[in-house]
């Protein structure tokens, strides 16, 4: 059902704006309007002042701080404890000037650290490699030693490279050379450090890329080097782990505090955003919303003399935009969140949530119907339900919770558990027994007369409301439709000698005078499209008979299982196949029947009647 | 003739299974898309996905009535 909304506009002086927006705020039940789109209210948009629009700035430069920090310290995600009054986010900008600084520090530590660990096994490889080739003269006083690094493409420029640095030093240089792997080759040259200026102004032309260690690790001959890198990758991560230590105890100093300041801040940026919907004169602004009718008195209550509460007179063209709030009993409710997956009904028009309510998990029960996975479902929904505390995933939990309670009951009717299991523990059919070959047409028979109960359903209430909208076009459709049935049900029922010969003219008179009526609904189309739309709504019904094929997919499952058991001739491994078998059909008898009876509401009832596309219905509240 | 009738209520059934899952195939897979950009459009979504299948049901009904009536 739809909440009675009224609408509204709320005029103030301007210099009482932020009291009353801190009223409303409080009373928590406008939802406020767009003014450029409620042409009812004159007045140009609210342009806001300097101060308000650099506190603005100001505080979401300060949020995202804070979020980039909450993200560092890994504490984003974490609950608040105890949401932060406004006037401490003064405390808030000195607190997360200290604690950047902190932070940027730490990080900027901790990725120079990372990145030096991941580059300094490349360096042991490379060093490695060219220890058992380091000339003896490398040890010696008074000797430096470069390393060389090429594409092993381009080899003859090491050569070059080597006869050069012979030449240069009279022959007093030791030249090495080897592969490091398949793509590149290192050289060493150990060379008197008198002629380092030479030797350096040599590769400096060949522009060759020289081996170059990190700082940190010393000049020296490749193995002092290597036992430094090695001694220095020992170090890395227990310098890492003291950041994260440090970084651990800032969190845990901080994180209550900032996510506190981050809920206010985003409640208190949420609250000045609603700003740009307002309207202004010179000396007041002026904002267009919808109330629930019975909080009415609380919003005037609320905003008291600071500002005028005026009810506005309900248009047709107001109706149309008014927002949805769907009041529902408490069984009914979870059913709201199936309704709006397909769209939120407009407003003044059927709620279908307990018509829903009340359907769907009896034809759930009614494809599934077994006391054995009845029972299982049953079981399992109550436990998810005690972990699932709210969302969508805890409304479709409580629906097939019910769905399996009546599951339970079908299963009795069918004389089910477990498929055909139930009958060597002494449990009988109370009504139809579907794994029967003779009642298959019972069963196909039952379906379809629920599927023309409830079509039947859809096109009443389709009728009246187009009947309320007065829409010509949609009460010819549908009442076309509803006449053309109700002719061909008296048809089915003489051909059947359920009804005297004598209905038959009328019958037929009646489904002609709906195929016209239908026809007439969409004009010159209609010589054409009237019969074919009839013929898809034998189809609708037709389409019921999910109903009978699923459950007797899932019947028959169950019975191979069940069969398989006695076939395999290990009584341990028949067992375990049978289970396997009926987990997967449990599995499947969780899922295919909603989304089958999902399928009859949406496609083949709400198409009757369902006026989709409200707008859903947000007051104006702190979110804290 | 009991082999030809369970061959023509198979084959009533399998070909609309056929074209059913053809059309599921098309639709799901845009679906997909439609979902990952747009989440709101699941309910949408589904019942595009689900017209198809009256196809099937059809199919399953002629099976149906080719068992019980033409045997």
């Amino acid at each position: 059902m739809n909440v009675e909304m009224l609408p509204l506009a709320i005029v103030g002086l301007k210099t009482d704006l932020h009291d009353v927006i801190h009223s409303l705020r409080e009373a928590g039940c406008v939802h406020i309007d767009e003014l450029s789109e409620s042409p009812e209210v004159s007045a140009r948009p609210l342009t806001l002042d300097r101060e308000t629009l650099r506190r603005q700035e100001e505080n979401g430069f300060l949020l995202a701080r804070i979020e980039g920090l909450l993200d560092t310290l890994g504490a984003s995600r974490q609950p608040v404890q105890q949401p932060a009054q406004e006037s401490d986010l003064a405390e808030a900008r000195t607190g997360v000037e200290a604690l950047m600084s902190k932070v940027q520090g730490l990080t900027a530590r901790r990725e120079k650290l990372q990145a030096e660990l991941a580059s300094l096994p490349r360096y042991k490889a490379t060093l490695k490699k060219l220890l058992p080739m380091i000339p003896p003269s490398a040890q010696q006083p008074g000797f430096g030693t470069i390393g060389i690094l090429v594409s092993r493409m381009h080899v003859g420029v090491l050569d070059s490279i080597g006869k050069r640095a012979l030449d240069l030093t009279n022959g007093r240089a030791d030249v090495v050379a080897s592969d490091v792997d398949i793509f590149t080759r290192a050289m060493l040259i150990v060379f008197p450090n008198e002629f380092t200026t030479e030797i350096e102004a040599l590769l400096g032309r060949e522009d060759v890329s020289r081996l170059r260690l990190p700082a940190e690790l010393g000049e020296g001959p490749p193995d002092v080097v290597l036992a430094a890198l090695e001694r220095r990758m020992a170090a890395i991560p227990e310098e890492l782990k003291t950041i994260e230590q440090e970084l651990m105890e800032l969190a845990g100093q901080w994180r209550d505090r900032l996510l506190a300041w981050r809920e206010t801040l985003r409640d208190e940026l949420d609250a000045n955003s609603v700003l740009s919907r307002f309207g202004e004169t010179d000396m007041t602004f002026v904002l267009v919303g919808w109330v629930p009718v019975k909080e009415f008195e609380k919003v005037q209550a609320a905003v008291g003399e600071r500002a005028m509460v005026q009810k506005l007179v309900m248009t047709p063209e107001l109706k149309k935009r008014a927002p949805v709030s769907l009041k529902n009993p408490l069984p009914a409710r979870p059913f709201e969140s199936l309704v709006n997956l397909l769209a939120l009904p407009r407003y003044g028009h059927i709620d279908p949530t307990r018509l829903m309510a009340f359907f769907l998990p009896i034809f759930f029960g009614m494809i599934l119907g077994d006391v054995g996975y009845g029972a299982l479902l049953l079981v399992l929904c109550l436990v998810l339900i005690r972990k699932v505390r709210k969302g969508v995933m805890r409304d479709v939990v409580i629906v097939l919770a019910m769905g399996s309670g009546w599951s339970i009951l079908f299963g009795f009717l069918y004389g089910e558990a477990f498929g055909t299991l139930g009958e060597h523990f002494g449990l009988h059919a109370l009504w139809l027994e579907r794994a029967s070959p003779e009642n298959v047409a019972g069963l196909l028979i039952m379906s379809i007369a629920v599927g023309a109960v409830h079509v039947t359903l859809g096109l009443i209430l389709g009728v009246w409301e187009a009947f309320r909208d007065r829409s010509r076009n949609h009460l010819l459709e549908r009442g076309g439709m509803l006449v053309g049935l109700i002719g061909l049900f008296f048809v089915v029922g003489v051909l059947v000698d359920y009804l005297p010969q004598a209905f038959m003219t009328p019958a037929i008179v009646g489904i002609i005078i709906g195929i016209v009526l239908l026809g007439a609904s969409l004009g010159w189309l209609g010589i054409l499209m009237g019969p074919i739309e009839f013929i898809s709504l034998i189809g609708n019904i037709l389409s019921y008979l999910r109903i009978a094929a699923i459950g007797l997919a899932s019947v028959y499952l169950a019975k191979v299982a069940n069969d398989m058991m006695g076939m395999v001739g290990n009584l341990i491994v028949g067992v375990i196949v049978a289970v396997l078998i009926h987990a997967l059909n449990l599995v499947m008898g969780a899922f295919s029947p909603t989304i089958h009876s999902l399928r009859l509401h949406y496609v083949e009832f709400f198409r009757k009647f369902y006026e989709g596309g409200g707008r859903p219905y947000q007051p104006f509240k702190s979110q804290l | 003739m009991e082999g030809l009738t369970a061959i023509g209520a198979g084959l009533a059934i399998g070909l609309a299974a056929i074209g059913t899952g053809l059309a599921q195939a098309r639709i799901g897979s845009a679906g997909a898309g439609v979902i990952a950009e747009k989440p709101e459009a699941l309910g949408t979504i589904i019942l595009l996905i689900a017209i198809p299948e009256t196809m099937v049901i059809l199919g399953f009904a002629v099976a149906a009535m080719v068992l019980l009536l033409g045997g």
